[in-house]
């Protein structure tokens, strides 16, 4: 059978239409399928973002919700060099003033040959980080408005769009966040510091030691954008927001911290010690209220000061706590009943001669009773208690009131002091240790070895933090006062109460640290320093004290580093304490507990107890 | 030929209606679904602008509230203070009368640690 050319053509068509549509649909099988997974990649590439969400590091804030330590939101200058090409002068001259760099370095660094090695091809930058949101509004404003040379309607399409991406994309800015700390100095010692780095991590202080509860967890949204680099918000895909960092809520007083800096400044500038510090503890419940030490820095620039500025000398510095250290010797010896307040012990006038060694004191005593002895701070008569109460219970109440290990102040590079075993006690043991010497102590291990005393013998963990809380004030975690253990009987430190108070009289070794409206109890502390083994002619000089002594509100304790003038504690520590717990117990309305006489303007300010008053009068 | 002229005019409405309404249907479907793409880019944007704007006022807000809290502490103020030479300061103890609360019942018979917080309480700040 003999077919027609018409359906010979016809089946000719059908068969290049038929391969025609075959090729096509390999090639779409090869393309949807067989190459899905590339092509998918490549078109996400060109589409796709993943955009990290950053939150904001959490506050520390007092106890009163005054910020210390906030952090605002910030940018990084970046640049593109591809899209800046022969107007890195022009850019780097324009921005350098804003950046606040040197143009030349900016120039140089707009060229990325710094981050990408000299054959690389670098499109990121990092221009600045931490630059102000003003500041980043400036230089957009300001690279929108490039001046670059040339008529620009006669340039080549493809010239006038390298204009206009070098004006809207060569630079550009990735989130960041710069850490404020507005009281500037203000208890940069517990406050600490961060990193300069995105990660702003916390390196000392409470930055570090709350880093993770602080730290902000980091969200991100999937993306598409369209041919103009604008999100296409309908196609967003994962949108995970972020988390800011929980608020610390100390239990510093901002209004207490600075009192106590500002009077430990002036005795700075009136004694001249290499450093001076001070902490203020509520006895009660362990919280501490103020903690300060000279020098100290901006931790918004702590690369400025000197390394000695950074250290927290409150509880890194262990020291031998000279007088002070007597409290322990004679709770001890009343707590066992070795001695009471009316023992008389013979304080040999001066000079007391023990296993090869001649112990001194600053003035000649012959029979002093136990109170005396703390009164006038006897060196003989501390020792001779310490003898009658033997190395075992020595040691054990010096383990009872906390020394020998760290207090769990939560602060880092806190140091557990140094107490030496019972059997590397020396001879001269029982009688150096008793008046302080031959043992280290940190200024905190001894502010709550008094604490304890004023808290009818109940020791205290050192509160620092009171509670953290999200960014909507829900309390995540709220921290309570610990008591670590009963150091002695109340009874026992009723009667060390009554003897500290003689301190301030004015037969007493502190009669300036004595206020006028609140009974003081306290101890003086003259610690004559050690260098390469041998005591030198320097001194630390301290007071510890309380009041009203007989309900404690707050425990302060002072000490100086090498005071010029004098080294005694009741001389150069105690005006400081009188200054600051006269302030201090203003500020708080103390109630006072001693009766006094009526002042002549009495009548402009009129408190009720546990009431609010009037502030702010004028006192000229 | 009479047959095909009157095939030829005999129009057939049925078809014609129904390929009318499919094109209208596809017609309509096509302008919809661009109309809805369109209006899902135009609330996309929306979105995107307000979600700018929210996150500007928050960090505006709490630029605001940080800056109060900064001024209401105390290195502020007694800046201020000093800067503008007030010569504020709290009053001397000596300058404070105290008048004291009549003891209440619940006080009295409160037990002996709420009696202690009651005591702490006089305690605090009174500003």
């Amino acid at each position: 059978m003999r077919v027609s050319p018409q359906y010979r053509r016809l089946y000719w068509l059908a068969l290049v239409l038929g391969g025609a549509l075959a090729t096509l649909g390999y090639r779409l099988v090869d393309l949807q399928v067989v190459q899905h997974d590339r092509l998918q990649q490549l078109a996400d590439e060109n589409t796709v973002r993943k955009i990290t969400r950053v939150g904001m590091r959490g506050q520390i804030v007092d106890r009163q919700g005054i910020p210390l330590a906030i952090s605002q939101p910030a940018k990084v200058v970046c640049a593109d060099p591809t899209l800046i090409g022969g107007w890195r002068a022009a850019v780097a001259a324009a921005l350098a003033p804003l950046l606040e760099m040197d143009a030349a370095a900016l120039g140089q660094r707009l060229a990325g040959r710094e981050q990408c090695g000299k054959t690389n091809l670098c499109r990121y930058v990092v221009l600045k980080r931490k630059v102000p949101i003003e500041t980043w509004e400036k230089i957009k404003a300001r690279m929108a408005q490039l001046e670059v040379s040339g008529d620009e309607s006669k340039l080549k399409a493809q010239e006038r769009a390298f204009r206009r991406n070098l004006r809207s994309k060569a630079v550009f800015a990735e989130e960041d966040e710069v850490r404020i700390y507005p009281c500037q100095r203000l208890a940069a010692h517990v406050l600490g510091y961060v990193s300069n780095d995105v990660e702003q991590s916390g390196l000392t202080g409470i930055e570090r030691a709350f880093n993770s509860s602080l730290r902000a967890v980091t969200g991100w949204r999937v993306i598409e954008m369209d041919k103009r680099q604008r999100e296409l918000v309908p196609y967003r895909d994962e949108d995970v927001a972020p988390r800011d960092g929980v608020n610390v809520v100390l239990t510093l007083d901002a209004g207490l911290q600075n009192i106590v800096e500002s009077e430990l400044a002036a005795g700075m500038a009136e004694h001249q010690p290499l450093s001076a510090s001070c902490v203020m503890v509520r006895p009660r419940d362990g919280e501490i209220l103020a903690m300060a030490t000279l020098p100290n820095f901006d931790p918004n620039r702590p690369g400025a000061s000197a390394m000695e500025a950074l250290r927290n000398r409150v509880i890194s510095d262990m020291a031998e706590p000279g007088s002070t250290f007597k409290i322990v010797t004679v709770s001890a010896g009343l707590d066992v009943g070795a001695v009471t307040l009316n023992d008389i012990f013979d304080c040999e006038h001066g000079h007391f001669f023990f296993a090869g060694r001649t112990l001194h004191d600053h003035e000649s005593y012959g029979l002093l009773s136990v109170e005396n002895i703390i009164t006038h701070s006897s060196n003989i008569g501390a020792a001779k208690i310490g003898l009658r109460l033997g190395e075992e219970n020595l040691y054990k109440y010096i383990h009872n009131f906390g020394f020998g290990a760290r207090t769990g102040i939560p602060l880092p590079d806190e140091a557990p002091g140094l107490v030496h075993p019972l059997s590397a006690w020396s001879k001269v043991s029982i009688v150096q240790i008793p008046m302080g010497q031959g043992i280290a102590v940190t200024p905190l291990q001894m502010i709550m070895a008094m604490s304890a005393i004023a808290n009818h013998g109940w020791l205290m963990r050192p509160m620092l933090v009171s509670r953290l809380v999200d960014a909507d004030g829900k309390v995540l975690a709220e921290y309570s006062p610990q008591t670590v253990r009963r150091v002695a009987g109340a009874e026992t430190m009723r009667e060390m109460v009554k003897a500290l108070k003689t301190v301030v009289t004015r037969e007493g070794t502190a009669p300036q640290a004595r206020l006028e409206h609140y009974t003081v109890a306290g101890k003086t502390g003259t610690a004559q320093k050690v260098e390469h083994g041998q005591y030198v002619e320097k001194f630390f000089s301290s007071f510890v004290g309380f009041f009203p002594a007989d309900d404690p509100e707050l425990c302060i304790l002072v000490v100086m580093d090498e005071a010029k003038d004098s080294h005694y504690g009741g001389i150069v520590a105690a005006p400081v304490f009188h200054a600051i717990a006269e302030r201090a117990a203003n500020y708080l309305n103390l109630k006072p507990d001693i009766d006094s006489t009526p002042g002549v303007n009495q009548s402009l300010t009129v408190v009720e107890d546990g009431g609010v008053g009037a502030r702010g009068q004028k006192n000229n | 030929m009479a047959r095909n002229k009157r095939n030829g005019s005999d129009l057939r409405v049925g078809p014609a209606l129904t390929a009318g309404l499919l094109c209208a249907l596809f017609v309509g479907l096509g302008v919809g679904y661009v109309g809805y793409k369109n209006q899902l880019d135009v609330l996309g944007r929306q979105i995107k602008e307000r979600e700018t704007r929210l996150a500007d006022l928050q960090r505006e807000n709490k630029m605001r509230r940080d800056q109060l809290g900064t001024l209401c502490s105390p290195v502020a103020l007694d800046a201020r203070v000093k800067k503008l030479n007030l010569g504020l300061g709290p009053p001397a103890l000596s300058q404070v009368i105290r008048l004291a609360d009549p003891p209440s019942t619940e006080a009295a018979s409160a037990p002996p640690s709420q009696g202690r917080q009651a005591l702490a309480g006089t305690a605090e700040r009174r500003d």
